[in-house]
């Protein structure tokens, strides 16, 4: 018993010395004696010599109050001789901070003298870290959880393998640099003018918003991202952007490993901070509504040299901006957007320019964004894309759909191609057999000749003969539909021509007879987006769709209205009681819905292409 | 080893050697947790300005001149080659001394000081405090304000 007591409080008594131990003697005390020590030895004289015998280790601090929100840096307890000039070869800890011509400082009398002194700034400011650790890793960020270790020189445990070596580098800096320096061209940041470059280049503006600079609404804001974000997620997302977010439908852009590098510090400069502020001087400019932009004009303009002529300038422009991310064409897929490689033959100028303008002004339901180019950009985008006039000499069925076809209806035909999730409409399911087999060949036929205007569907009699498109069409019965096609009999009862004239009450009571029974599905708007639209498969229409509503034919609609479109949710409404009159007030409704679109702007704003336009005659 | 008492049986006095031991462990224990805490107590960094601090290069203080640091509170004097830092905290109430021609003045109860900083009029118990002035090695004058120094103490540059 007496002999387990002592043991036990042997026990205690090492326990409490070794927390004494640790709790009382510090890295940071034999890292200070040290350069005592050494300082003694290079001392000039006794007085320095006397008093340098005088100091003793304490916690050294650099309190600053006159820049910014007040910061506390405890840097200089390890890292002791930071001014000291004697010690600029010495090893970490104890060595001098370099002196550097770029940061500001200037040589006088053979003595360097720092523009960014560290008693007016502190050491976070620029390097990150946590100011206040006394411990390497509290003080470096090295722990997992710590947002913004020491930028450029700390990798922490969890960051992937491969991007690793790249997250190592002075200019990580850059990004603080230009917390403060914000103007746009700073020779002292050159990373973050190359990376605010690309972001605008490589089109990130045209998703992204980044206050100030850009206002995408497509994809995550970006203000802050530096503040969020570490520059390994920051990497990590630009180069594999399904690694964090598995339904994310950002595309691979490609970059080569600089310049990621230089969009990672960019973004990591975009802390929605200006160090230089207090949070006063913050709120007060976030009140204060002129503030001066970056436009993505003002920096697209002068980033591409300008070629010769139109087409070769809109072939660099399409290069330059990344169009291949999303779209085809040629070799290059980005697998998000509809291939461009017949886009000469298949899409007018004036379609081309109205799209690129405003791209839900021909495809209303398009996810694409509205990017800010100069017309002359626009211009020699469109003489481009018009010259892509390569008809492609394909020889059965199976080979149009698999060059065509396949990229939105699947290799299946069942409609999930890689770019169908962020098509809308979404292309047909071609092995639905309940839809294939009651319609008609013809219909069939002109919508893969004419194309389905205002979705992205596009008119393929304009690159394909007629054997062709009858060819490709036997390819999807025999290979998709595998069924015989029954013998379809027209409904005698639905009139070729909406037999009921437009009128105030007919359009009244048809609006009556949709908020009734269509509304659900096709939404109080007839967008398409009612309340149950989220489970049906295909999508209920957009009946908001000007250019697909426009061409619509009544016969069709009519026909649609009273006996539904198999295959999808649409019932046949005859057998709930509604009449032919009832459909043609319905039909009259969404016709007003889509009122004709208002007279074309002046004629001064409409590209000039004539001369230069590469367009051939068919 | 006083305690150890002999007695007849062994097995007492290895007893007596664990009891001992034990105790002896225990104190000590309570020992370093008190001189822990008795350590504890005082604060090993506070959130004041440090006491030492650069105040520019002597080049910035040009011969004859009485530059008073306002965010430092101390005035730098130099005449020749003679330099001196001398505190501008009022001994009466701690206001901020301003200077004057003939040497400071204080604008809270008109507390009165000559060059040198002793008192000539007003509340003031006190002469102002001289602080230590040294060089760093890179060039900048240092002020240690804990460690003040006779009034006419010189840093000889």
């Amino acid at each position: 018993m007496k002999l387990a007591l002592a043991i036990a409080s042997a026990i205690i008594l090492i326990v409490h010395g070794l927390v004494f131990y640790d709790q009382f003697f510090h890295k940071w005390e034999r890292h200070q004696t040290a350069y005592f020590d050494q300082a003694r030895t290079q001392a000039r004289n006794d007085a320095e010599r006397a008093e340098l015998s005088d100091r003793s280790p304490k916690i050294e601090q650099i309190i600053v109050t006159q820049f910014g929100d007040n910061r506390v840096d405890r840097c200089t307890t390890c890292h002791l001789a930071i001014d000291d000039p004697r010690f600029k070869d010495h090893f970490q800890p104890l060595k001098t901070h370099p002196y550097s011509a770029a940061l500001g400082d200037v040589q006088r009398n053979g003595r360097w003298e720092r523009r960014h002194k560290f008693t007016d700034f502190g050491c976070t400011v620029c390097h990150d870290g946590q100011g206040r650790g006394l411990e390497t890793e509290y003080a470096h960020g090295n722990d997992e959880h710590w947002n913004d270790p020491l930028t450029g020189y700390v990798t922490q445990a969890n960051w992937r393998k491969e991007f690793k070596t790249h997250l190592v580098g002075k200019e990580y800096m850059e990004a603080n640099c230009a917390q403060c320096h914000t103007e746009e061209n700073f020779p002292g940041t050159p990373h973050v003018n190359r990376g605010r470059e690309l972001f605008f280049r490589t089109n990130c503006y045209g998703c992204h918003k980044i206050e100030g600079l850009s206002e995408g609404t497509l994809a995550p804001e970006l203000s802050e991202a530096g503040h969020k974000f570490k520059i390994d997620y920051l990497w990590e997302s630009i180069v594999d952007p399904r690694a964090n977010l598995a339904t994310s439908f950002m595309p691979k852009f490609n970059l080569s490993d600089e310049d990621v590098k230089c969009l990672v510090v960019f973004l990591k400069s975009r802390r929605g901070v200006n160090f230089a502020e207090t949070s006063l001087a913050r709120y007060r400019t976030r009140m204060s509504p002129a503030k001066a932009e970056i436009t993505p004009e003002a920096v697209l303009n002068k980033a591409v040299p300008k070629a010769a002529d139109l087409v070769s300038q809109g072939k660099q422009l399409f290069e330059d901006r990344a169009c291949t991310a999303c779209h085809k064409l040629g070799e290059k897929d980005g697998g998000i957007a509809p291939d461009l490689s017949f886009e000469g033959k298949l899409k007018d100028e004036e379609w081309l320019r109205d799209h690129f303008r405003t791209p839900r002004s021909r495809v209303p339901d398009s996810i694409m964004p509205a990017f800010r180019f100069s017309d002359s950009d626009f211009a020699a985008l469109t003489a481009y894309l018009a010259s892509q006039q390569a008809g492609a000499k394909l020889a059965d069925g199976a080979e149009i759909f698999k060059t065509l076809c396949s990229r939105c209806h699947g290799d299946k035909g069942d409609g999930q191609g890689k770019t169908a999730y962020y098509l809308d409409p979404a292309p047909r399911d071609l092995t639905k057999r309940a839809f294939m087999n009651s319609k008609p060949d013809d219909r069939f036929i002109k919508s893969i000749t004419d194309g389905v205007p205002g979705t992205s569907m596009p008119a393929w009699g304009k690159t394909l003969s007629d054997e062709q498109v009858h060819a490709v069409l036997g390819y999807v019965r025999t290979t998709f539909v595998k069924e015989p096609q029954r013998n379809l009999k027209a409904h005698a009862n639905v009139p070729d021509a909406n037999p009921t004239p437009t009128s105030k009450a007919s359009v009244a009571n048809g609006e009556a007879t949709f908020l009734k029974r269509c509304a659900g599905c096709h939404g109080l708007k007839g967008d398409g987006k009612g309340p149950n639209s989220l489970d049906i498969v295909p999508r209920p229409r957009n009946l908001r769709n000007r250019w697909f509503v426009t061409t619509l034919n009544d016969r069709r609609a009519l026909e649609s209205i009273l006996y539904g479109v198999q295959g999808t949710a649409m019932p046949s409404w005859i057998d709930y009681g509604l009449t032919v009159k009832d459909a043609a007030d319905l039909l009259n409704y969404i016709r007003s819905l889509n009122p004709p679109p208002a007279p074309a702007p002046a004629a001064g704003k409409t590209i000039a292409t004539a001369g230069t336009s590469p367009r051939g005659t068919e | 080893m006083s305690e150890n008492h002999h007695h007849d049986k062994p097995g007492n006095s290895r007893r007596s050697i664990l009891s001992w031991f034990t105790g002896a462990a225990l104190a000590g224990s309570a020992a370093i947790s008190a001189l822990a805490n008795l350590v504890f107590l005082k604060p090993r960094a506070t959130y004041g300005q440090p006491s030492r601090y650069s105040i520019g290069k002597p080049d910035d203080f040009p011969s004859g001149t009485r530059i008073s640091l306002d965010s430092r509170r101390v005035c730098v004097v130099r005449e020749g080659q003679k330099l001196a830092v001398i505190s501008t905290i009022c001994t009466h109430l701690g206001c901020t001394v301003g200077v004057s021609d003939t040497g400071f003045a204080c604008p809270c109860h008109g507390s009165r000081y000559d060059q040198d900083g002793n008192v000539v009029g007003g509340p003031a118990p006190k002469s102002l405090a001289w602080y230590k002035v040294s060089l760093a090695p890179n060039g900048d004058l240092e002020v240690d304000t804990n460690l003040p120094v006779d009034q006419g103490t010189y840093y000889n540059l």
